[in-house]
C-alpha cells in the first residue's frame, strides 16, 4: 500500500471502520513508513481530543439561569412588541409620508414655475434694466 | 418521571415538570450545542434558549418523535443560527489563518504554571485545530459528525434528528471524515499541528 492510499484511509483505520484485510495492510505500512506513522500518531492524538472535550459536569445554576431568562423575557415582551411596532411599522410609515410630501411639493413647485415661467424669459427680464441705462446716460449719472 | 409525563405536565404549565426537563436533558442539549459552537459559555446560552423555546412551544409538540429528538433538533438549529451570525465577519478568513490566529491567542493567554504546561498547551492547540477543521465542514456533515461523536448517536438516531434516510447519514459521515482527514493532513503539512 502506498503512502497516499494510507492517508486517505487513516481516519477510518483509527476508528477501526476498515475491513480486516485493509486494516492489516495499513498497519503493515505504518510499521514500515516512519513519515506516515508520525502523521497517524498526530491524527490519533488530535481525534482523541473529542473524548476529552465532551461536557461531563453539569452546571448547578443552569436551571436558575433558564428560569431567570424566561421570566425576564416574559416581563420585557410587551415593551419589546411596542419597540418592534415602532421600528418595523411606524418608522417606515413616517419616512414614506415625508417622501410622498417631498415628491408632491416638488411636483407642485415645478408646476407653478412652469405656469409663470412661460410669461417671462431671462432675456425679457434684462430689457427693463437696459432701458433704464438708456433713460439715464452715463454722463448724467456722473454729473450727479 | 418519564418523558411522556413531563410533556403532559408541562402542557398544563407545571414548573416542576419544566425543572425536571431541564435537569434531565441539560447535558444532552449543552453537549450538542458545544459540539457545534465549541465555546462553553455560548453553548450554555444557546441551551438556555433551547429550553425556553421548548417551554413556549410545548403545546405544539406532538408525540410523533421522541422528546430527545425534538430537543436535538432545536439545539442544532439554534447552534447553526448562532454560527451563521458569527460567521458574517469571517467570510474571507481561510482555515489555516483561523488556526494560526487561534494558536497565537492560546500562546498569549497561556501562562499558568500547570504540572505539564507543554502537554496542556499542545492539547489546547490540538483542540483548536480540530475545532477549526470541524467548523470548516459543510453544515450537514458537521451536524452529523457532532451528533455521532459528541452525543454518540447511532446512524438511525441521527437520521431521525436530521430527518433523512440512514444511508444519507452514512454518506454524510463518510464525507465528513474524509474532509476532516484532508484538512488535518493539509494542516500537518503546513506545520500548524
Amino acid at each position: 500500500m502506498k503512502c497516499k492510499a494510507v492517508h486517505s484511509k487513516l481516519i477510518f483505520f483509527l476508528e477501526r471502520e476498515l475491513p480486516e484485510p485493509e486494516m492489516k495492510a495499513v498497519r503493515e505500512h505504518l510499521a514500515a513508513c516512519p513519515e506516515c506513522a508520525l502523521f497517524a500518531e498526530e491524527m490519533r492524538k488530535t481525534l482523541s481530543i473529542l473524548e476529552t472535550e465532551k461536557v461531563s459536569e453539569v452546571n448547578p445554576y443552569f436551571y436558575t439561569r433558564v428560569k431567570a431568562k424566561l421570566d425576564r423575557q416574559s416581563e420585557i415582551q410587551p415593551s419589546g412588541i411596542r419597540s418592534l411596532v415602532l421600528v418595523r411599522v411606524l418608522q417606515p410609515v413616517a419616512f414614506s409620508i415625508i417622501l410622498i410630501l417631498g415628491v408632491y411639493g416638488g411636483v407642485k413647485m415645478g408646476a407653478t414655475g412652469a405656469k409663470t415661467g412661460s410669461a417671462f424669459t431671462a432675456e425679457q427680464e434684462m430689457v427693463p434694466y437696459l432701458n433704464e441705462m438708456d433713460v439715464e446716460p452715463l454722463e448724467t449719472f456722473l454729473m450727479e | 418521571m418519564s418523558d411522556q409525563e413531563i410533556i403532559e405536565q408541562l402542557k398544563q404549565g407545571s414548573e416542576t415538570a419544566f425543572r425536571k426537563l431541564v435537569e434531565s436533558h441539560q447535558r444532552l442539549v449543552v453537549n450538542t450545542c458545544f459540539g457545534l459552537v465549541h465555546n462553553r459559555e455560548d453553548a450554555e446560552d444557546i441551551a438556555q434558549d433551547v429550553f425556553i423555546e421548548v417551554y413556549r412551544s410545548i403545546q405544539q409538540f406532538r408525540a410523533d418523535s421522541k422528546l430527545s429528538t425534538w430537543l436535538y433538533r432545536i439545539a442544532v438549529n439554534r447552534s447553526l443560527n448562532h454560527i451563521r451570525d458569527n460567521k458574517k465577519h469571517k467570510w474571507f478568513q481561510s482555515f489555516e489563518k483561523d488556526v494560526e490566529a487561534r494558536n497565537r491567542q492560546i500562546l498569549q493567554v497561556e501562562s499558568s504554571p500547570a504540572d505539564h504546561p507543554g502537554y496542556e498547551m499542545e492539547n489546547k492547540q490540538r483542540a483548536v485545530i480540530l475545532q477549526e477543521a470541524i467548523n470548516s465542514l459543510p453544515e450537514n456533515q458537521k451536524v452529523a459528525f457532532t451528533l455521532n461523536k459528541y452525543e454518540e448517536l447511532s446512524y438511525q438516531e441521527i437520521s431521525e434528528v436530521m430527518e433523512m434516510s440512514v444511508s444519507s447519514v452514512e454518506s454524510l459521515l463518510f464525507r465528513a471524515k474524509k474532509n476532516l482527514q484532508k484538512k488535518l493532513y493539509k494542516c500537518y503539512k503546513k506545520k500548524c499541528m
